[in-house]
């Protein structure tokens, strides 16, 4: 396969190749630095990332935008993690309610997806772990609405995991953040319903995996008719199923994603990928070159993939915010 | 639209606006008849275009002349519709009739074109804008994108009340706008029945606040949605993507259909009911489109004047799921 320098990014601090193959892969390498030293890009995207911190601490989804708690959670694990150094939560905490959720937007139902979230990051930041367990009380508590069984989808409706709001369905995504939040915390809460809530979510991933492995949103099939998994769900769940990585069902998925990833062309699903394949001891040096190559082509305002990004290739040794 | 509703109002006028719904609904009506106006009649253009190799931004430019659309120094919103990616199939708007549109709309003076959408199926905005070209289509002609589902928000009191819900928090992208303009796919749509213009504006409901597939919509009902949508967001135009449809098990599972025309209209029930024409299913039938009637548009085809062609020409019949048969028009 032919390698073709597509273009040149130069600024002080780096100098990079973006590279494009006769098949159209993208890939990325710096051109006067072992291949793998990922300081100057990762230097890059923090100073990116610092610079676009808003007044009250936290960060949009893009620059000037009003703090969110996602892309909060997201840039201060990438930030601290990259420098060896706690989450900053300050902004994190201002969202806490009376009633333990966090919200960013007053009037909005309260998303256990991004909840969780914040708990991970809350655990990461050993002054602040404290108030990782009032929020994770609440996700305990929460749980997806109940459906009769639909002859469109053959899958059981019984088994209530998450939603991303109240009162509605479960999915694949809460479903796998609240179980990383659970597991990690389980340990500190010897909690029988803490025990039982993730165990219905496991059974929930188990009962939607789709049938060549990998997950889709929530259903593996509609009106008799396969669903296909997606790059980003999958690797999500498998990071919430780490600790069940001899199980067929978890193996087939993690060999479908690492296939499915190869033509994936989001550099928020590859950065979730290399995360999840670290915690697995897989290989993902190719997937690093072309996640660079793709964020530099592609949309830098956005900062959940830039944090994302980060923190995937920041040392692989300190990735622990997700591992179980 | 302008300002979020809620920045519009007074406190005297919000309260007002709280207790109408209240009335209203006492009175077992979801919408209030008195902010409402059903024209006599209204103007559909149908325009013929074989292939996405067609000249779009000519069709839409002529198409908004014939429908006599003034957009000299209005900030124009486009809500293309985008759901997933498969090579081959016919999900999404084409990303050439959507360049197509934002040119026109440019052509026509508009002071700034900006396109949003808030996919609620992929939640990977990145992965389905280069998957689809759009991505490239915008770089190239320098438009604007806006994820919708990762937009800032404004609470916004609903002005139709068939979901139960008193309000919503809508992008303020869309809402700082000051002409929004609907692009849907035409497509069958196995829960709904068919999804065009009305239907397209879920993808304006954000993501980050309500979950994917903005299941809240579903919960308190999909037409219940699509009206209450319609009427709080109230678009100014409707451009359908009809030259390669969807037929069978959509939105996302059905198979191309070549249509060959893009319609457009300023009544979405208008342009949507003479879509469903189109496609053999009966808008009385369509639940959505049979309640808009009451109050957002006209659906009686003799109301309905036409541009362009006549719909007639394109008439077919779509294969449609087995739920879905008692939608038909009698043969």
């Amino acid at each position: 396969m032919v390698e073709k320098i597509y273009c040149e990014v130069c600024t002080p601090s780096i100098h990079l190749q973006i590279t494009m193959s006769t098949n159209g892969q993208i890939g990325a390498r710096e051109s006067f630095e072992a291949r793998t030293d990922y300081s100057r890009i990762c230097s890059l995207l923090r100073t990116a990332l610092l610079a676009t911190r808003n007044k009250d601490g936290g960060w949009g989804y893009a620059p000037a935008r009003r703090s969110r708690i996602e892309p909060t959670c997201w840039v201060a694990l990438a930030l601290g993690h990259s420098a060896g150094q706690p989450p900053d939560v300050q902004s994190l905490r201002s969202w806490q309610r009376q009633d333990d959720w966090l919200l960013d937007v007053p009037g909005t139902p309260p998303n256990a997806a991004f909840n969780a979230l914040a708990a991970l990051t809350f655990l990461q930041a050993p002054s602040a772990a404290a108030l990782a367990q009032p929020v994770v009380n609440r996700l305990i508590q929460a749980s997806g609405r109940r459906f009769g069984q639909n002859d469109a989808v053959r899958q059981d409706n019984s088994i209530q995991a998450w939603s991303w709001v109240d009162g509605t369905a479960s999915w694949v995504e809460p479903t796998a953040w609240c179980l990383l939040a659970l597991k990690k915390i389980r340990s500190r809460l010897r909690s029988r319903e803490a025990d039982e809530r993730i165990q219905a979510g496991e059974q929930f991933l188990f009962d939607r995996v789709c049938y060549d492995g990998g997950w889709n949103y929530g259903n593996k099939e509609v009106y008799g008719r396969k669903l296909w998994p997606y790059v980003p769900t999958t690797a999500l769940a498998l990071l919430a199923m780490r600790d069940h990585r001899d199980h067929s069902v978890v193996a087939r998925s993690l060999e479908q994603l690492q296939k499915d990833v190869a033509s994936e062309r989001s550099v928020v699903a590859l950065a979730l990928t290399i995360i999840c394949l670290r915690a697995y001891g897989v290989e993902t040096y190719a997937l690093e070159q072309t996640v660079i190559g793709l964020w530099t082509l592609g949309d830098r305002d956005n900062l959940l993939s830039t944090a994302m990004m980060l923190y995937a290739l920041a040392d692989a040794n300190r990735q622990v915010a997700f591992t179980v | 639209m302008s300002a979020p509703v809620e920045h519009r109002l007074s406190r005297r006028d919000f309260i007002t606006t709280l207790s109408v719904p209240l009335l209203a609904v006492g009175c077992g009506q979801p919408f209030d008849p008195q902010r409402f106006h059903v024209p006599s009649s209204s103007t559909v253009g149908v325009f013929p275009a074989g292939s996405y190799e067609a000249d779009f931004a000519d069709l839409i430019f002529r198409g908004l002349g014939e429908l006599g659309i003034r957009l000299a120094g209005r900030r124009v919103f486009l809500k293309p519709n985008m759901v997933e990616y498969e090579l081959g199939t016919a999900i999404n708007t084409h990303p050439q009739v959507v360049a197509g549109a934002a040119i026109a709309c440019q052509r026509a003076g508009a002071s700034e074109v900006v396109v949003g959408e808030g996919p609620g199926h992929r939640r990977d905005i990145e992965y389905l804008l280069s998957s689809t070209g759009l991505a490239d289509q915008l770089r190239e002609q320098r438009i604007k994108f806006v994820d919708l589902n990762h937009d800032d928000v404004a609470i916004v009191p609903l002005q139709s009340w068939f979901t139960g819900l008193r309000e919503l928090a809508l992008p303020v992208t869309l809402l700082e706008s000051d002409f929004v303009i609907s692009m849907p796919k035409l497509k069958t749509h196995h829960w709904a029945g068919m999804t065009c213009s009305m239907k397209n504006l879920f993808g304006t409901v954000p993501g980050a606040v309500y979950g994917w597939p903005k299941n809240p919509l579903h919960i308190h009902g999909i037409p219940n949605s699509i009206l209450d949508l319609t009427a709080t967001i109230r678009p100014h135009l409707a451009i359908v993507d009809g030259v390669t449809a969807m037929e069978g098990d959509g939105p996302i599972m059905g198979r191309p259909r070549k249509l060959g025309f893009v319609a457009m209209g300023s009544d979405l029930v208008a342009v949507d009911a003479t879509c469903a024409r189109v496609i053999g299913l009966d808008p009385e039938k369509i639940e959505y489109l049979k309640q808009a009637a009451r109050f957002l548009g006209v659906i009686d085809a003799e109301r309905i004047e036409h541009r362009g062609e006549l719909p007639a020409r394109y008439a077919t019949r779509f294969d449609v799921v087995p739920a879905l048969e008692s939608l038909r028009l009698p043969r």
